[in-house]
């Protein structure tokens, strides 16, 4: 028996290191010292970039301005939410720092920490798409100057009662730029996305923008300050000094350090006096008093919870937990206890599909590439799989309203077609085992690699349906982060991802499609192509894709601040793209699933266009005395009447 | 290599008296052997396929397109439909198929849903289907062989490792047998699911699913060798001493002859007893990484990837579970009474009772 032990003690020592290196460490803060004082350092700083930095007073600021205050948008929430009571929900680990810049600060429960909360300047309007004001009380853009002037709201404080001033956007532009935060892509963010901040006043500031765009304001007003009084000690040590400390923001929720259980259990408190409470957009928001986070790593034992009514909300992301695990017949759902509701939103969403990497051997094929178009058989996934609930992507970038190709379709599995393709390209003898090689006896094999664990089931069916069209695709299973590392260095052939992107006005083609993030020097100078190019790491463009004719499009649609103009172009690349063929459209959720308790309350229209899931803007509340009614109405077997909704009011 | 003396016989002969571990033997190795043979029992190839008057035995073949038996695909022909085909047809031709007439790779939603279908006699599913519409028999049944091999695999290479290096310590005793002592005390030090984690990174994905088996096979290997050199280690100092070793180094006997010929012979009973428990402790740690992700890539089929299919639909499909538990259960019940047997026809002192 001792080699069993043996080895059983080194697998439980080892899961008990890996638990041990998830949490537990203590609150450092009594060690920090919190007497430092980096003002020196930011007016040195302030003083090196006159450039960037601008001084000026309230004269200085243009006649001509259109001041806008966003009031005019319709009210968010509903005027019967009850504040108070305690919201339970889960967070899928435990957050290694409650940092939300710098390393490690990009977790999976980060929103919770800050992201869901957090308030920027001004936000769209979640069914308008126009701005309504956050921090600001009013803002106005000046194409011609590439600029955008903000007027912060005098009543805006952070979470610790201080004011926000212009001062924290100045220091922002300190602190964003700093190597010491160790945040390299929002560092080269600020640096590239912004070229002048202007303080006129204490509340009124302009920022400048290097490219006049449609979207200028967006880069602005979703931005937000750093608080200058909380970041006093920065310094080289920040990532370790502000591990465990709670930066303020201007939302309505906080956590309080020191409470923390670690490893197990994070609370989140309402600010009673929260300076906007009474804010025509936010004054039905935020309902409940305290949302505590218990940390459930799995996602079958975050079901086992919801089901106990340990939480309040669960979302479903997959059709067997849908139709399976809580039908609509369930005893809990039949009852009332539960309710189900499909909700269909707006707006872009995840373009699932296979990134076929064009910088590897025989898949810098364009034959190669529509060959695998056609033996990649998401419409079975869709149908069999995903319960036809799921709609086909078509481009990389549907959703995008105007900009969204209007009649370029995905191909279609069609084994005959794909066999032609593939034969066009010398592969047209089968093997022994059914996959097709070459004259040279090269197999035409492909390794599929993703991160995605839970669309683990979508692969091995695609697997099998591309081997009746001859490939083979190799499924290679990662975890996330070394998985997207693969990818980004471009040493994958094909991978399975998606680029969410938040309601952005218009697709980013750049950092996706342009030979300068494929290859070091994709081109000569005469337009060929270099016979020695390198692949560029760390870019997005994940299919390697370098057309000589695509990059000024690409250009001239990155520069252009014609709306028209750009849709235009948008269309153009999207065709080119297409014919490249090195995006394998997979699928689109074109709406969510919610489960919640009958405790659980929403407007009227459950929630609102532009939403990616149902407590995205808190609009939801909970009803204490019905959270005991449902208690005892379980024990007695009461029941209530079953609420299954479909709200499809913005289906497109 | 070794001639079965008087002794070894009479043990050979209590082990066959203790019935328990006796039929779990038989039951294994029937398992086993059968088991080799396993794509003529569960496969979605036809045994033998008979079409315009010829015999087609696919099973072991290259693949026949749905075109050589007069359908209208280039791919693999589906031999279920195929024997509708043609029963439909009412033609001179017939298919033989296998008692389980699935892969453990296909997804047969036959309702056109992919989801856990229960057990079905009719559908000839006899233990359901999984999250994809897999059959699970023959994913176990495939999964179950694929650990089976490893394990005894996996005993092998441990044991040659182990045996050479501890009696080698053993014999040669000393400086060498220290400083490998505090080596083999490192190596046992650095952490095995670690390694594991670090070596499959950097595999580069070209590798087929067969050689990423192997090295894994080699991993575990590597890091699980060193305790049976302990064991070994003492039993040769202990027959090191005896005189018949003595004896042997009077006549002049070559050291390796000493070891093979003399030492180990006598220190086997050591060995087999321990056999049994490394081949649960390899068939549990294999199904323990295969349920952390850690194991086989997918789609291969196992234990452990049914286990935490299992534990994911534990309300909607318990048949999932219940199958990859009762398999494993088995497994490794009948390899423990084995193990219990022979550790008990090897003990010297014969009215003793194992506990």
């Amino acid at each position: 028996m001792k080699r069993l032990d043996n080895l059983r003690c080194t697998l439980l020592s080892v899961s008990m290191l890996l638990l041990v290196a998830c949490g537990g460490e203590s609150n450092p803060l009594s060690e920090v010292d919190l007497t430092l004082d980096d003002t020196q350092n930011i007016l040195d700083f302030y003083a090196a970039n006159p450039e960037l930095i601008t001084f000026s007073t309230l004269d200085d600021l243009p006649d001509d301005l259109v001041w806008e205050n966003g009031m005019e948008q319709p009210e968010i929430g509903s005027p019967d939410a009850v504040k108070g009571g305690t919201y339970y929900e889960v967070l899928d680990d435990f957050p290694p720092t409650l940092r939300t810049i710098g390393p490690d600060s990009n977790f999976s429960s980060r929103s919770w920490i800050r992201d869901n909360y957090d308030m920027t300047w001004a936000m769209p309007h979640p069914n308008t798409n126009e701005y309504y004001p956050g921090m600001a009380e009013a803002w106005a853009v000046s194409m011609e100057r590439k600029t955008v002037y903000i007027k912060i709201n005098p009543a805006a404080r952070w979470t610790d009662g201080e004011a926000i001033t212009s001062d924290d956007m100045l220091f922002a532009f300190y602190f964003y730029l700093s190597d010491h935060i160790q945040a390299p892509f929002t560092t080269n963010y600020f640096a590239s996305e912004y070229s002048n901040i202007t303080k006129y006043d204490d509340y009124t500031f302009s920022i400048t923008v290097p490219k006049a765009k449609p979207d200028m304001a967006a880069k602005v007003l979703q931005g937000g300050p750093a608080p200058q009084h909380f970041y006093k000690e920065f310094g080289e040590d920040f990532p370790e000094r502000y591990q465990w400390r709670y930066a303020p923001h201007a939302g309505a929720y906080y956590i309080d350090p020191d409470e923390i259980d670690m490893g197990v259990n994070i609370v989140l408190h309402r600010l009673e006096d929260w300076w906007a409470k009474d804010n025509k957009y936010f004054r039905y928001r935020y309902n409940p008093d305290h949302i505590n986070l218990a940390v459930v790593r799995d996602t079958a034992k975050r079901y086992e919870a919801f089901r106990r009514g340990d939480t309040d909300i669960f979302r479903i992301a997959t059709a067997d937990m849908w139709y399976d695990n809580l039908p609509d017949d369930d005893s809990a759902v039949a009852n009332g206890y539960i309710h189900k509701t499909t909700f269909y939103n707006g707006g872009s969403k995840s373009n699932w599909g296979l990134w076929i990497n064009a910088s590897r051997a025989y898949l810098d094929n364009q034959e190669v590439r529509l060959g695998i178009q056609y033996a990649a058989n998401w419409e079975l996934v869709i149908s069999n799989y995903f319960r036809g609930d799921m709609e086909r992507l078509n481009t990389q970038n549907d959703g995008y309203g105007e900009f969204s190709h209007p009649t370029l379709t995905a191909k279609p599995f069609d084994i005959n077609k794909a066999l032609e393709h593939f034969a066009n390209a010398g592969f047209s003898q089968r093997g022994p085992d059914g996959i097709l090689v070459n004259t040279e006896g090269h197999r035409l094999a492909f390794t599929l690699s993703t991160h995605y664990e839970r669309f683990s089931d979508v692969f091995t069916i695609l697997k099998e349906e591309a081997i009746k069209a001859g490939l083979e695709l190799r499924i290679e299973m990662m975890d996330g982060a070394s998985g997207f590392r693969k990818a980004q260095e471009k040493r994958h052939d094909i991978y399975f991802v998606s680029f969410a992107a938040s309601n952005e006005m218009y697709p980013r083609m750049w950092s996706y499609l342009h030979s300068d993030n494929a290859y070091d020097q994709a081109f000569l100078e005469d337009g060929s192509v270099n016979p020695d190019r390198k692949v560029k790491p760390q870019t997005n463009n994940l299919q390697s894709v370098a057309i000589a004719a695509l990059d000024p499009l690409i250009d001239e649609y990155q520069d252009s601040d014609d709306k028209e103009r750009m849709i235009e172009l948008s269309h153009q690349i999207m065709q080119i793209h297409s014919d490249y063929a090195s995006f394998s459209p997979g699928f689109v959720q074109p709406f969510y699933w919610t489960a919640y308790w009958r405790w659980v309350k929403w407007p009227e229209e459950f929630n609102y266009k532009f939403t990616s899931y149902p407590y995205e803007l808190f609009i939801h509340w909970i009803d204490e005395d019905a959270r005991q009614q449902t208690r005892d109405a379980q024990s007695s077997g009461q029941a209530f009447e079953s609420h299954i909704a479909v709200y499809d009011q913005f289906k497109e | 290599m070794f001639d079965f003396n008087p002794q070894t016989l009479k043990k050979l002969r209590r082990f066959r008296e203790i019935k328990r571990g006796y039929y779990s033997f038989v039951i294994l190795g029937v398992f086993l052997v059968l088991s080799l043979v396993g794509e003529l029992l569960i496969n979605n190839r036809a045994l033998i396929v008979s079409y315009e008057g010829e015999l087609y035995f696919p099973t072991y073949a290259p693949f026949h397109p749905g075109t050589d038996f007069g359908l209208d695909y280039p791919y693999e022909t589906n031999y279920r439909d195929l024997k509708q085909h043609f029963t439909d047809q009412n033609a001179d031709a017939w298919v033989l198929l296998p008692p389980v007439p699935y892969s453990p790779f296909e997804n047969d939603g036959s309702t056109g849903i992919f989801r856990p279908e229960p057990p079905e006699v009719a559908k000839q599913h006899y233990l359901g289907t999984d999250s994809t519409s897999r059959d699970i028999l023959a994913r176990l049944f495939f999964g179950t062989r694929i650990a089976l091999f490893f394990s005894l695999g996996f005993m092998a290479s441990v044991y040659l490792i182990g045996v050479a290096v501890g009696c080698a310590m053993g014999y040669f005793g000393g400086l060498f047998d220290m400083l490998t002592q505090r080596l083999i005390e490192i190596w046992s030090n650095i952490p095995f699911l670690y390694m594991v984690i670090i070596v499959f990174s950097v595999i580069p994905d070209t590798f087929t699913v067969t050689t990423r088996i192997l090295i894994l096979l080699s991993v575990m290997v590597l890091f699980s060798w060193t305790s049976m050199t302990y064991y070994m280690r003492t039993e040769t100092y202990k027959e090191k001493v005896r005189d018949y070793v003595a004896a042997a180094v009077i006549i002049g006997s070559s050291n390796s002859r000493i070891v093979f010929r003399h030492i180990l012979p006598n220190v086997l009973s050591t060995l087999v007893t321990f056999m049994p428990f490394t081949i649960v402790a390899a068939i549990s740690s294999i199904t323990a990484l295969d349920f952390l992700g850690f194991g086989l890539p997918p789609p291969t089929p196992s234990l452990g990837e049914l286990l935490k299919q299992g534990t994911q639909t534990l309300r909607t499909a318990p048949w999932i579970v219940m199958s990859a538990f009762g398999t494993l259960v088995v497994l490794l019940t009948l390899v423990t009474f084995i193990g219990e047997a022979i550790r008990e026809s090897f003990d010297p002192k014969k009215f003793t009772v194992y506990k």
